[in-house]
């Protein structure tokens, strides 16, 4: 397992130059172009575009638009054929192994400074985590997959130092910049409540499996940081892990438990599918998820895929709470989806901004 | 339904347009709008109603609004040029002595109490004038909106607050203000940050509600909270860092939060407190946002806080009682979750609520005195799992296999306690039937079973643990190493702690470090022991240091290297060298942490009787026992040495005994010398069984109490 990183890093530069395929020369005489106009931003830097040609010896098509495109990495990001691609590759069943090629390429393009780029593999993420979660229990090589979260993990604990996050919950009795309050004299020392949200990060060079849920929720949280730049197609597959990861299904449990003379086959067999990626979820994974799902449910996105999604993952969530009887995790999602209810009551929603239509207009 | 529908055809359909005391029907300038004629239309609206051409514009762009006709009225209002009628309703910054910085307007509350007092009368005059404009832009900015030309609006929208700005520097005055003009104020403060939001530009969008919330705008409270709900609500879920408010906006001695959750947090518990206050109305979702917020923090108790000021009514009683025990539960005060769990499930309340039930079941589960109402609470959640809620009958069988293994720790007789061990088994053997990959169930089966020693059994159920949590649970590792040595297969049960060392962090080694100092001693290598003991010492030194109140880990908790515990094994371990000096230097160690422990006056004793001083070994273990009347180990040291000192003693021993093994029905020792008893007593039968026992169980002896994994 531990050298799983290293030598995924090593290996770049030997993928790239054993490599060179038809897509990659017209892209060097390309991008030029993308200069010319003054709006744009700067040059597509060549990072960018040797990440595009490594990719190319991976996937089987890369759009030739992608190199032209003034903003080659944020096309990377959103590019539906690409991602679809790198996609099923990752949820190969023989993916995310030591020598996987992919897991080279995201692994490097995230070491690259470019934070647009480290986007792109940020924007796998729920996939990597997904996948990787769901198999650990089969004692596959996953040294792939390992190495990326790794290096994710890696580069979250350089940049928060020995900081860890925390939250003060605030002191009512003191003013604040929404309220005012009289001070009160006695505790001149506002008395807050601190909340670590995410502690201090030890470094680890190995995945070592009791830090496992560790690694991997640090690397949602660094997701969660971007999420509002990611596509909604990778919070969707978010999503669709969360359920898996939960194991719970009522409808297919009750099904299940109705016949029991096993004279449903396919019944079961959907039972027993839908149950296999069943992993544990302690706080320090599910913590971070229920942030992303907070999101994809009630934040700013406007995609109804993407709040069903999100919904059904709460769903399923809050059962498996229920499950483990898991105070925290009802709390939060229970709450979750009561918010979801109303965010559908048309009465709850009415539209405050606009004005009042009587048929008398006066000045 | 029909009523209604005509009604408002009506409303549609017949209007009337009024100004200067005169109203007129607009079917003539309606039909004029139709044929795109602007021009004709406002001037009908000049002759009739005697207005300037901005007015006319205003009212026409309302209609033309109200009529549906978005596209139509942008081109009513193109025609004005609101920039330049704005511009005409400024007064002169000079007029106002108070307004010295453009900046400070904003922020300075205390100021512009002073400034109400000596508002000119002038703006009061041109306060209608500038409504009529304002409104004309406002109304642009929403047929933007309609049209989705979102930036567009937003920017008109912002020019409708900037020229509020303007009017009034000083922010506006709480009395004396046309009720229009603030009207449009308040929901172009409302609207600005929706149009960002729709345009997809989050951080405008974020500064937009900053600056209706810590201006001045004289908003009404519902207006104020829903802003600050809406505002909350973004910084909860939009996932942006956006980072703290501006210097600028801050009051001297004010909080202010630093992030966007800490906002969030700091807007929603405002909001409760106005509901409190009776400020403005309940919002259920208000509550639900902070539940959500303050749960990721793990803060529960400052939500039970919020939830017991609410005024009884609010809530639903026994949703409130529900909630607060689970926010009690999950920050581990479990004794008044039950008491909340126990009113709630009341025959008269809600008593077959399943989620109520499971709680009030597994915080039963973990005390043996409070497992026979556990046992009551799985029975009714096993009952009521009906229907949709039929997947958590699981649920319910392990939480009565959990109590029934509660029971069986204080029952009185050992044939009471293995039926209720039996059973125990049986109900979880019943959950893992619903649930086979839940990790919780086999990891308790395989306690469960080597608690019975039914080594095999629990081997199998360890092993499978560590497959589906793939090693990620300490204690996992924990029971596979102590099963194997249950078995005496101590250099297996070595390779699986190295293993699990592997797959470790340093700060959660202790307790593995301990388990391998312990299989060293049972593999006769007592000086690899003690090295493993140093180590171990080391490293609670290097935690001293380096571990500050920040460092809070999942799996740490109870796990953390615990130097008392370190010592103490230390000291056992030295005493079975008969090393005494050492021992004596670790028992004052170990003192140092913890001053009065059985544990300690144990091995006290211990030395002692090594020693040969039987009267102060006598005295180590009785006050060991009158230190903690369930220790059970003592008992048995104590019968041992009555048992040696001749028949008057005797009965006394067997009591004892009998009293250690109700605690500790698995102490090998207390069946051996129970045995030797009988033996004496000429029971022999007796005696065989006993010894039989203790044999079994000496055979089948892990280096380390399985109860110590729960």
């Amino acid at each position: 397992m531990s050298d799983g990183s290293s030598s995924s890093s090593s290996s770049s530069s030997s993928s790239n130059t054993d490599s060179p395929t038809a897509t990659a020369a017209p892209n060097i005489t390309i991008a030029p172009t993308g200069v010319t106009t003054s709006e744009t931003p700067p040059p597509p830097s060549s990072q960018t575009q040797s990440s595009i040609r490594s990719l190319s010896s991976i996937i089987s098509s890369v759009p030739s638009s992608l190199s032209s495109s003034p903003n080659p990495s944020f096309s990377l990001l959103h590019d539906s054929t690409i991602s679809s691609q790198i996609s099923s590759l990752l949820r190969h069943p023989d993916s995310g192994s030591g020598d996987n090629n992919l897991c080279r390429w995201l692994y490097d393009t995230f070491h690259t400074t470019d934070p647009e780029l480290q986007l792109v593999v940020l924007r796998f993420i729920p996939i990597i985590a997904g996948v990787y979660l769901s198999r650990i229990s089969r004692r596959k090589a996953l040294a792939g997959f390992e190495a990326i979260l790794l290096a994710l993990y890696a580069h979250e604990t350089t940049a928060r130092g020995d900081q860890p996050m925390t939250v003060h919950v605030p002191d009512l009795s003191q003013p604040s910049i929404y309220h005012e309050a009289k001070p009160s004299i006695e505790n001149k020392a506002t008395e807050l409540n601190l909340a670590v949200t995410s502690s201090t990060l030890e470094p680890h060079g190995t995945m070592r499996s009791t830090r496992r849920a560790r690694i991997v929720g640090v690397a949602l949280e660094l997701y969660y940081s971007k999420i509002s730049q990611m596509p909604v197609t990778s919070k969707i597959e978010f999503c669709e892990f969360c359920e898996i990861w939960a194991g719970q299904d009522r409808e297919n449990f009750k099904d299940g438990e109705e016949d029991h003379g096993e004279n449903n086959g396919s019944n079961e067999m959907h039972k027993v599918k839908k149950k296999e990626g069943r992993i544990p979820l302690p706080w320090e994974l599910l913590q971070p998820t229920l942030r992303i799902l907070g999101h994809c449910l009630l934040g700013p996105h406007g995609s109804k895929d993407l709040f069903d999604a999100a919904s059904s993952a709460i769903n399923s969530l809050y059962t498996r709470s229920l499950h483990d009887i898991d105070a925290k995790a009802i709390l939060a999602t229970s709450s979750l989806l009561r918010l979801e209810k109303m965010a559908l009551d048309p009465k709850a929603n009415i539209d405050y901004s606009e004005i009042e239509m009587a048929n008398v207009i006066s000045l | 339904m029909a009523e209604d529908d005509s009604q408002s055809q009506e409303l549609a359909t017949v209007r009337e347009l009024c100004a200067n005391g005169v109203c007129m029907r607009t079917t003539d300038v309606e039909a004029k709008l139709d044929e795109g004629n602007i021009h004709e239309a406002e001037s009908s609206l000049r002759e009739g109603l005697s207005l300037n051409f901005e007015e006319a514009r205003a009212l026409l762009g309302r209609l033309e609004y109200q009529r549906g006709n978005v596209e139509g009225a942008l081109r009513v209002f193109d025609g004005i040029d609101l920039q330049a009628a704005i511009q005409r309703l400024q007064p002169s910054v000079n007029e106002n002595s108070n307004s010295s910085s453009f900046s400070s307007y904003s922020s300075s509350i205390s100021s512009h109490k002073k400034g109400r007092a000596n508002r000119d009368s002038q703006t009061a005059v041109s306060q209608h004038a500038a409504s009529l404009v304002l409104e004309g832009v406002y109304l642009k900015a929403k047929s933007l909106q309609k049209l989705g030309r979102f930036t567009e609006a937003a920017q008109d929208c912002t020019n409708v607050l900037d020229a509020v700005g303007r009017i009034f520097p000083q922010g506006i005055p709480g009395v004396q203000v046309e009720n229009r003009l603030q009207e449009t104020v308040s929901q172009a403060v409302e609207l600005l940050p929706e149009l960002w939001k729709q345009a997809g530009n989050y951080q405008e969008a974020m500064s937009a509600y900053r600056r209706g919330l810590l201006h001045l705008w004289n908003l009404d409270n519902d207006c104020c909270a829903r802003i600050q709900k809406a505002f909350a609500v973004f910084l909860l879920y939009s996932g942006l860092e956006a980072g703290p408010p501006s210097l600028g906006a801050q009051v001297d001695g004010a909080y202010v939060p630093k992030n966007n959750l800490e906002e969030a947090i700091l807007l929603l518990m405002v909001l409760v407190q106005k509901i409190h206050q009776g400020i403005i109305q309940w919002d259920p979702s208000v509550m639900d946002h902070l539940t959500y917020a303050l749960s990721l923090c793990s803060q529960t108790p400052v939500l039970s806080k919020q939830l017991e000021e609410l005024k009884p009514g609010v809530v639903q009683r026994i949703d409130r009682w529900n909630t607060l025990a689970l926010c009690c539960s999950a920050a581990g005060q479990n004794k008044y979750a039950l008491n909340l769990l126990r009113k709630s499930l009341h025959k008269h309340e809600r008593p077959d609520d399943l989620t109520a039930l499971l709680l009030a079941a597994k915080i039963c589960s973990e005390d043996s005195h409070l497992a026979a109402d556990g046992v009551g609470y799985a029975q009714r959640a096993i009952n009521n799992a009906q229907g949709v809620d039929g997947h958590l009958k699981g649920v319910g069988f392990r939480m009565l296999g959990l109590c029934l293994r509660q029971l069986a720790k204080i029952a009185f007789k050992d044939t009471e306690r293995s039926h209720l061990q039996s059973e125990a088994l049986l109900f979880l053997d019943a959950a893992i039937f619903f649930e086979q990959d839940n990790a919780d169930i086999i990891f308790e089966l395989g306690v469960q079973h080597a608690e019975q020693r039914n080594l095999n059994a629990a081997l199998h159920y360890a092993k499978k643990y560590i497959d589906v949590t793939g090693g990620s649970v300490l204690k996992g590792w924990r029971l596979l190493a102590l099963v194997l040595s249950a078995q005496h297969r101590f250099s297996e049960a070595a390779v699986v702690t190295d293993a699990a060392l592997d797959e470790t962090a340093k700060w959660e080694q202790g307790p593995l470090l301990r388990l391998k100092a312990k299989l060293e001693i049972s593999q006769s290598r007592p000086m690899d022991a003690i090295e493993t003991y140093r180590y171990l010492l080391a490293l609670v030194q290097a935690q001293r240091k380096s571990f500050g109140p920040m460092r809070i880990d999942s799996q740490v908790g109870d796990d953390k290297v615990n130097e008392f515990e370190v010592w103490h094994g230390l000291a056992n371990l030295y005493s079975s060298l008969s090393h005494w000096k050492d021992v004596e230097i670790c028992l004052r160690k170990a003192r140092e942490m913890k001053q009065y422990s059985a544990k300690l006056l144990q091995t006290e004793g211990v030395m002692c009787q090594e020693r040969g001083e039987i009267q102060e070994a006598m005295s180590a273990y009785i006050n060991a026992i009158l230190l903690e009347p369930s220790y059970a180990p003592c008992k048995v040291l104590i019968s041992a040495m009555l048992s040696k000192m001749g028949s008057n003693s005797v009965p006394v021993a067997r009591t004892l005994l009998s009293d250690a093994l109700r605690i500790e029905p698995t102490n090998h020792k207390a069946w051996y010398y129970l045995g030797m008893i009988q033996k004496d007593d000429g029971r022999l039968t007796e005696a065989i069984e006993s010894l039989q026992a203790a044999y079994i169980l000496e055979e089948s002896d892990p280096v380390e109490s399985f109860r110590s994994l729960l």
